[in-house]
């Protein structure tokens, strides 16, 4: 409870003492927005694990190898992640649905386990210390880059390239008979992602003292965390990932309270919330409160699907 | 060389039985049941805590734990996926549901510990446990430079006569056309007057049943029974296969279960210890690059 | 500078009890007493590390309640938070800044993983807040709180301290009383590549083993959530080694021992801390009887502070302590004692966090690890204890090495 008295009665204190906690939930909807780029297109990628892992790599061993500034090492780490989305986006992104999502699984832990963990380079299973760390401070950048991405994210959506992947997530062929070219749309949303989440990777390594490869970082259950704060937050919207990362981010100080038995709580919630708002928390069109089931509806048009 | 051999068949076995139950659920509803690995683990556990912390006999104990996973596969069906299908939330919200149900599993068994509320499920927490020796009949037989364990030999006749027999009911009877009418078509099926809910109720409680087989077989000849099992150990992997056979196709996923644990064994003769985890990914890659169907694979269904 | 400021913290420390004792009823003109001395404890109570974190809660938990039920520190009670990171490095480090900025506790106790260990200690030292590992085992967590092969840290952290034996001391200890008494001459090494703990454990075994006159004829990486060890297991069996050494921890031990042992092997199993729980020893039966490592502490020792932790601790929770429970139980008693000669003020926060911090240097107590110090590294200087696992869920004593 302390989380939230201290949160509603002194918002100072509490900004200064959960820097980390609100730098991460910045890093965490930088990714969320990562995620919403491929899912807007129709690709279900979970890809992000992977260039969250070269972004920080990157950048930790320019500053180790050449002491270069941090500005520098991150944009290295955000630009090899981008060419290493072109890479990987060439042979899969015809593969479609779960298909897709599991080829990117094998390209991220065939990353940790085979790339990672055997080159010398990297500190294999010991990791690498971050020579310029900075925790505390790091916080502003973090929030700034979050801004601009959300502000490019908002952009996008309501421009061309956002019809376009609208577009081709409702119906690939229509799309393709409407004269959009499908493969460079998808290739460019993909790649975009990349370079968001390899951003995300760079700030996140600045922030920590270390990079190391384990799991939580950079595999298979980051990937399915980063999948939950795009489907619990809603895929529709361009704030319903960064909703659903504030969420996830901050389920266990919500739910501190249950002590040892958290977990069941947390998936009590995430089972609770994805049923009664299928569509997540955000839904479709935009900003909606959690309405139960038993709530009088206004009647709506259902969207026309496919097939 | 041979005993690795036997080392690959051994695994490949417990590979194929868990990705069966994960690709019947793929194959009827186009969902990825992320909660299956969870089942797997819960049915060791239960049985284990059977034959340990109750004292029953040890095949009273593997009735117990596969009607529990059973159960499971029930409660997944109306807590995770019904309300989801009757809101027609699209497939990819089940994940979290899914995702959602097994973390309460793996959790409830984490927590298990003397004096908490899931004592009577689990005492051992987080820690990870065998079945004490003698709890079964297990002989070691000594051929040549091989071993063979009576444990773990059982697994391929279990696995291909549980795999023989469903193939039938799913080929062969009324039951079995009924769920591939529902894969095929629900929409269809339902306007030919099936009873939809059932079948796809009677789909998880056969997939949840064969998870928790899976699982206790692993349990068995493992020696190694924790809350992390299902998902640390089988989890990613169960996709590999089911991938490598074809989504969807039960034979696939079989073949595909050998297969892994023979090139996951070749990786390790042939490239060396530390190239192992990362060639069974990167074999996962290509083959999606190469050949998306899978080996087996009949048909190519798309749906996110 | 340092051991003049030491000598000075003494002679104050010995003033003040002086003070004390000559005061005869001196309550009231004690500034500790009504006082609290809040300490938070970051430990994994869920994930892969509540192996671990609940028994460290379960021994600190006690010895608060003792110290707390005896009168408190010189008056003051002890406020003991139990914070759990879920085993996961970034939880830790959030947890860490609210407890040392907005809890605004005195020390910390933690974390459980050496993975999150990295990312906390070096918070803590950016923070001027005393911290106290209490099972931490990886190499470099003292005195360079954040170290790498590649970048070395030179300033050691002045806030950091452990309690917990280092595998860096176990490990090598482990090996030369098994050198010494059977002479084994080959070894392979398994190792889980992906887990920090067990890494820096093979570390250790590749760096020691020619000291010792073993050849290791192999090393054998797998990663911890490999569903069946036995392809690793038997190219490590075919190779016929006197000895297999295992850093590894959780369930993982005991099933390489149980394959081992059924493909025929006879040989000596040697590890670190991994081995040292009764779960793993119970897990792997008679197949790890006589596997041997090197402990912090050993549940069978007499001496009066361990008797009475464990006959207190069996009351408590109804079951036999282990090691990381020990060292929890410990960790409350050094600080304890720490905080009762530091002289604290409980008005200017960041002076009392170095107050204690410098009491923490000179702790000399009975604890249930034996005599307990700090080195001027700040690792633990304590005695070591060489184990085998019994066949049945136990553990017989072998050796005693005394750390001079």
């Amino acid at each position: 409870m302390d989380f939230f008295i201290q949160l509603f009665t002194d918002p100072v204190a509490f900004w200064n003492s959960h820097t980390l906690l609100i730098a991460q939930i910045g890093i965490n909807s930088i990714i969320a927005s990562s995620m919403f780029v491929v899912l807007y297109s129709g690709q279900l990628s979970l890809a992000a694990p992977g260039f969250i892992a070269i972004g920080a790599y990157t950048s930790v061993l320019m500053d180790i190898y050449w002491h270069t500034p941090v500005a520098l090492n991150i944009a290295a780490g955000t630009l090899l992640a981008g060419a290493v989305g072109v890479l990987v986006g060439l042979p899969v992104l015809r593969l479609r649905g779960v298909f897709l999502a599991i080829a990117t699984i094998g390209f991220i832990e065939a990353l940790r386990l085979g790339v990672i963990l055997n080159v010398p380079i990297t500190g294999e299973g010991l990791g690498l210390k971050n020579p310029n760390p900075d925790p505390l401070g790091g916080i502003n950048p973090v929030l700034a880059s979050l801004a601009v991405v959300l502000f490019i994210m908002w952009r996008l959506t309501k421009g061309r390239l956002g019809a376009a992947w609208a577009a081709i997530r409702q119906d690939e062929l229509a799309a393709l008979s409407q004269g959009i070219h499908v493969a460079r749309y998808k290739m460019i949303a993909f790649v975009l992602s990349a370079v968001l989440a390899g951003f995300a990777g760079g700030l996140e390594a600045h922030l920590s003292f270390s990079v190391d490869p384990s799991d939580q970082q950079y595999g298979v259950t980051r990937a399915v965390q980063i999948l939950t704060f795009a489907v619990l937050g809603g895929s529709g919207h361009f704030l319903g990932p960064v909703v659903g990362a504030l969420v996830v981010t901050t389920l266990p100080w919500i739910f501190q309270q249950a002590h040892d038995y958290i977990n069941i709580v947390i998936g009590v919630f995430l089972i609770a919330v994805i049923v009664f708002r299928p569509q997540g928390i955000v839904g479709r069109g935009g900003l909606a409160v959690i309405r139960p089931a038993w709530w009088p509806r206004r009647a709506r048009v259902s969207a026309p699907s496919p097939g | 060389m041979d005993q690795q051999l036997l080392n690959a068949i051994f695994i490949g076995s417990i590979y194929a039985l868990f990705a069966v139950g994960y690709t019947l659920v793929f194959g009827v509803l186009d969902i990825l049941n992320l909660a299956h690995s969870a089942v797997f683990m819960f049915g060791a556990a239960i049985t284990y805590s059977v034959v340990v912390n109750h004292g029953q006999p040890f095949w009273v104990a593997c009735i117990v734990g596969i009607a529990a996973c059973a159960l499971m596969g029930l409660v997944i069906e109306h807590v995770c996926l019904r309300p989801l299908r009757r809101r027609q939330a699209p497939p990819i919200a089940a994940l979290i549901s899914t995702v959602g149900l097994a973390l309460i599993i793996v959790a409830a068994i984490e927590q298990g510990q003397l004096g908490s509320r899931f004592a009577w499920l689990w005492v051992d927490g987080p820690n990870s446990v065998a079945f004490p020796a003698g709890t079964f009949p297990n002989p070691t037989w000594h051929v040549g430079d091989l071993t063979l364990e009576a444990s773990k030999v059982a697994i391929i006749p279990i696995s291909i006569a549980l795999m023989l027999v469903l193939g039938y009911v799913i080929r062969y009877t009324q039951v079995g056309r009924g769920l591939r009418a529902v894969a095929e078509n629900p929409r269809a099926a339902r306007l030919m007057g099936l009873d939809v809910d059932r079948m796809i109720s009677l789909t998880l409680v056969i997939s949840s049943a064969l998870g928790g087989l899976a699982g206790i077989l692993f349990g068995v000849a493992l020696g190694d029974i924790s809350p992390y099992i299902g998902r640390d150990n089988v989890e990613v992997r169960g996709l590999a296969v089911i991938v490598l056979g074809g989504m969807g196709s039960i034979p696939g996923a079989v073949i595909g279960g050998y297969l892994l644990g023979l090139i996951e064994v070749l990786a390790l003769v042939v490239l060396g210890s530390s190239a192992r985890g990362g060639v069974a990914f990167a074999a996962l890659f290509l083959m999606l690059v190469l050949r998306p169907q899978g080996l087996f694979g009949a048909q190519l269904r798309e749906r996110i | 500078m340092k051991g003049l400021r030491i000598v000075s913290w003494l002679v104050a420390a010995l003033l003040l009890a002086a003070c004390g004792s000559s005061g005869g009823g001196g309550a009231t003109t004690n500034s500790y007493s009504g006082k609290t001395i809040k300490l938070g404890a970051i430990l994994s109570i869920t994930g892969a590390g509540s192996v671990y974190g609940p028994q460290s809660w379960n021994g600190a938990a006690l010895a608060v309640k003792q110290i707390n039920g005896a009168g408190g520190v010189s008056g003051a009670q002890i406020a003991l938070t139990k914070n759990d990171d879920a085993s996961d490095k970034t939880q830790s480090a959030q947890v860490a800044q609210t407890l040392i900025q907005s809890d605004q506790d005195l020390a910390l106790l933690g974390p459980t993983l050496s993975n999150s260990a990295v990312g906390v200690h070096p918070l803590a030292e950016t923070l001027k807040t005393p911290i106290l590992a209490v099972s931490t085992t990886g190499i470099h967590i003292v005195p360079d709180c954040n170290y790498s092969v590649a970048n070395p840290n030179t300033a050691p952290c002045k806030y950091v301290f452990r309690d917990s034996l280092g595998e860096a001391t176990a490990i090598p200890a482990n090996i030369k009383s098994y050198a010494a008494d059977s002479h084994p001459s080959t070894g392979v090494l398994l190792v889980a590549q992906d887990d920090k703990f067990s890494s820096d454990g093979g570390k250790i075994v590749q760096d020691t083993v020619s000291t010792y006159n073993i050849n290791l004829l192999k090393t054998i990486k797998f990663n911890k959530a490999e569903a069946d060890l036995s392809p690793y297991v038997t190219q490590a069996v075919q190779l016929k080694p006197d000895v297999i050494f295992i850093t590894s921890l959780g369930g993982i031990p005991a099933k390489i021992m149980t394959i081992a042992r059924t493909q025929g092997w006879q040989g000596q199993f040697l590890g670190g801390n991994g081995f040292n729980t009764a779960t793993v020893s119970n897990q792997a039966g008679a197949n790890g009887k006589g596997a041997r490592s090197a402990s912090a502490w050993y549940i069978g020792n007499t001496f009066t502070s361990n008797a009475e932790f464990v006959s207190a601790y069996k009351a408590e929770y109804n079951k036999d302590p282990d090691q990381f429970a020990a060292q929890g139980y410990a960790a409350i008693k050094i600080i304890a004692d720490a905080a009762k000669r530091a002289n604290l003020t409980f008005s200017d926060l960041p002076g009392d966090r170095d107050k204690l911090r410098a009491a923490m240097e000179t702790v000399n107590i009975q604890t249930p690890l034996g005599p307990f110090q700090f080195t001027a590294n700040h690792d633990v200087k304590q005695t070591v204890w060489i184990i085998a696992m019994d066949g049945v869920g136990g553990f017989t004593l072998v050796h005693e090495i005394k750390q001079s």
